[in-house]
């Protein structure tokens, strides 16, 4: 065959193959996601004024926001936030998963109805949890929580309960999310391992611990990342229920970037905070996968 | 040989594929940007309800002129959206909006003069409405063609079947909201009605929005002239600290104000006096046709806002027309705001028995209460011309209404928050934001 007699031309022929099947995607991703990413870098370095042009200030943005006591607020909520949501739907989506673990059609049908909340959109899912969360003794979940004595709550209207609230809803919504994930863990751990086991004596816990959870590290580490990122960027669930308030108490950094952006109009500013978030989550998921493949390979 | 092999045969026709794909979409790229210049572009800050009636007066003034127009309305996110085409130097040619952004849409550099001699009609506009349009530096950057005060609406059937006189002081106001939370005025055996609505959302500033008529009634008020276009912040004038307290005694002390009061927002106070949740609201005249659906005209009355400890001020505002300053189709621009402010343009706008474009004609030729044949416009009228109060001309008051929302938001938001001390808290941050405008008086 002539084309094995000429494999540097084949090879040259074949490389843009995959290229080509990329393009739609790659055009798509560069016009939504790359060029701003770089125009907004761009931006961050500017005092922007609209119909005129741009002031030059160099790093200025970028040092008002290691002096802005706000953003500092809002970092301090979003952290919370971020750890809170990951910890609390990683062990409930853990659970789930050993509990609905199995080819039976009935838990077909239960995950894909727990799965719901997560194909849904977080607007729906905010009017929502308002409904359920509203403040009066006749709310939804108010009502429930004063058949056995407690309450009314005011939820989304107290500063000490607002962002306890966001945490609750974000949980609810990622748990089947996390679980779908862990489902997908488990089914990759070998039966082998849990009858050796059973043979051997080893209690329920006692394989939970040593073959389940041991085997599925790297899984943990995936929805800790993808929970982290997904966190620190959240936005539409407060904005669509407290708008940052009451008194500020659910302020996250996208609210903050918003409203410096959107409502102040100082886009120089909001595009240098939300760089630096970028780079923050960038930088923080690039170490800790660094770290947890070193730690691999030294086992 | 090169027809039999995979890549000819079938990357080929992808690549040719994707290169139409591509040349289509330049094609509509141009397409639109190089839009059509006679058509003129205008965005109005108005939602569904009033659609039908601009799409009206736009017709209407096509018919008369000739010139064609593209119309875009919202009201969710207006100001965003207007943010996101001005960064993109996608403008229309005429944006209307309510006063409260006019500072800030010329620091911007949006709006262009307005030289109110050669305007036609534009001897016509009250002085009164043209304060709305009168930018910090003294010039007018648009053109007014409506205003507004603040009224009070009641559920005239729940203050009947309580037999309670139309409130006149803030004793009278608050007495008559705590009988609507605590005296099922509905008759519905529930404990589930309330009196007061209050908007105590930080969304586009609505808390300070809503607090201003309060505060000027109690003698106070957020800053103060003090000579030479200069600023002082009075908030930490007690005046300021009876007002909040005065508002947020409804949430705290009596109990009466709507649920969900710190985070509501003119969209959740529409739904919850609509509903039948609670009876009283402070709000604008627009609601009119919006209350006459539901609850029901007979269900409701229109009355002047109690007056406080100083005065009966409420606030007024106005709808703004801007002509764009890049807008590249001035002279019909121009033209169409000379027809929104001519008496024809004026009486088909205020769009009797539908959404109401203008509120009070900005054109004093035309009277509210004739166009409507309504007494409750009477109400409205007097209203604007004895108590109107306009917030002051700084270059940026949206920031300052953001800042001070915040701040209200948060004395509200805990019932133990030390009011005079939040105040004083924000006075300084208030000064700051004046002296980042170049306005604080030393």
């Amino acid at each position: 065959m002539h084309m094995s007699s000429r494999p540097g031309y084949w090879r040259w022929r074949r490389a843009p193959v995959p290229w080509l099947f990329l393009l739609p995607a790659l055009l798509i991703f560069a016009l939504f996601k790359y060029i701003p990413i770089v125009k907004g870098l761009g931006m961050s370095f500017y005092k922007v004024n609209f119909g005129a042009a741009w002031d030059w200030v160099g790093f200025e943005n970028f040092q008002r926001a290691f002096e802005d006591s706000d953003l500092h607020v809002a970092v301090l909520h979003t952290t919370v936030y971020v750890f809170s949501t990951v910890v609390l739907s990683a062990v409930i989506g853990f659970a789930m998963a050993l509990l609905l673990e199995g080819p039976a059609h009935h838990l077909r049908i239960i995950r894909t109805s727990i799965f719901l909340p997560a194909v849904t959109s977080a607007a729906v899912l905010a009017e929502i949890w308002r409904i359920l969360l509203a403040s009066t003794p006749y709310g939804v979940v108010n009502s429930i929580l004063a058949w056995v004595g407690l309450g009314p709550w005011g939820f989304f209207d107290k500063p000490d309960q607002a962002l306890a609230s966001l945490i609750a809803m974000a949980t609810w919504r990622t748990i089947p999310y996390d679980m779908m994930i862990f489902l997908a863990g488990l089914s990759g751990i070998s039966r082998e391992l849990h009858e050796a086991a059973s043979i051997d004596g080893a209690t329920w816990f006692q394989r939970l611990w040593h073959i389940t959870i041991a085997s599925m590290r790297h899984t943990f580490v995936i929805v800790g990342v993808l929970g982290f990122i997904r966190g620190f960027r959240v936005f539409t669930e407060v904005y669509a229920t407290t708008g940052g308030g009451p008194a500020g108490a659910t302020e996250v950094i996208m609210t903050h970037v918003y409203k410096i952006g959107f409502v102040e109009f100082d886009y120089g500013y909001s595009a240098a905070v939300s760089f630096l978030m970028f780079a923050f989550t960038a930088i923080a998921t690039t170490i800790y996968l660094t770290w947890e493949r070193r730690r691999k390979h030294a086992r | 040989m090169h027809h039999g092999n995979f890549v000819d045969r079938f990357c080929a026709p992808v690549a040719k594929a994707i290169g139409l794909a591509l040349m289509a979409a330049t094609l509509a790229t141009s397409a639109a940007s190089a839009a059509d210049p006679a058509i003129l572009k205008i965005w109005t800050r108005s939602g569904t309800d009033a659609r039908a009636a601009w799409d009206a007066l736009t017709a209407k003034f096509t018919e008369r002129s000739g010139l064609k127009v593209e119309l875009f309305s919202a009201t969710t996110d207006f100001e965003q959206r207007l943010a996101r085409a001005l960064s993109s130097g996608d403008l229309p040619d005429v944006i209307i909006n309510d006063s409260s952004t006019l500072g800030q849409f010329v620091t911007l550099g949006v709006a262009s003069e307005i030289d109110r001699a050669t305007l036609v009609n534009g001897k016509d506009v009250s002085d009164r409405a043209w304060q709305g349009a009168r930018a910090f530096d003294g010039k007018y950057y648009a053109v007014p063609f409506s205003v507004h005060p603040f009224v009070l609406f009641i559920r005239s059937d729940w203050r009947a079947k309580l037999g309670l006189p139309v409130p006149k002081t803030w004793a009278d106001l608050q007495a008559l909201s705590k009988a609507f939370a605590e005296k099922d005025p509905d008759g519905n055996g529930k404990a589930d009605t309330y009196g007061l609505i209050i908007l105590g959302t930080v969304t586009r500033g609505y808390a300070s929005w809503y607090l201003s008529t309060y505060l000027w009634q109690a003698g106070g008020d957020f800053i103060r002239e003090a000579g030479d276009s200069k600023y002082r912040a009075t908030l930490t004038e007690p005046q300021a600290a009876t007002a909040v307290k005065y508002v947020r005694d409804f949430v705290c002390v009596d109990k009466s104000a709507q649920p969900g009061a710190i985070n509501a927002a003119p969209f959740d106070a529409v739904a919850g006096f609509r509903s039948g949740q609670a009876g009283i609201y402070l709000t604008g005249p627009w609601n009119i046709p919006v209350f006459d659906k539901e609850p029901g005209r007979d269900k409701y009355e229109v009355v002047q806002v109690p007056a406080g400890p100083a005065n009966g001020d409420v606030l007024a505002e106005g709808d703004l027309a801007y002509i764009v300053k890049s807008s590249t189709n001035k002279a019909a621009a121009k033209a169409f705001v000379e027809f929104l402010v001519s008496p024809e343009g004026q009486t088909l706008a205020m769009n009797p028995g539908g959404s109401p474009l203008v509120r009070i004609a900005a054109n004093s030729k035309v009277n509210a209460g004739d166009v409507f044949k309504d007494p409750r416009w009477d109400t409205v009228n007097e209203a604007y011309a004895k108590h109107g109060h306009y917030m002051p001309n700084v270059p940026n008051w949206s920031a300052i209404r953001q800042l001070t929302a915040e701040g209200i938001n948060k004395m509200m938001a805990s019932c133990d928050e030390d009011i005079p001390a939040g105040l004083k808290d924000l006075n300084t941050r208030l000064e700051r934001e004046l002296a980042k405008q170049k306005v604080l008086a030393n």
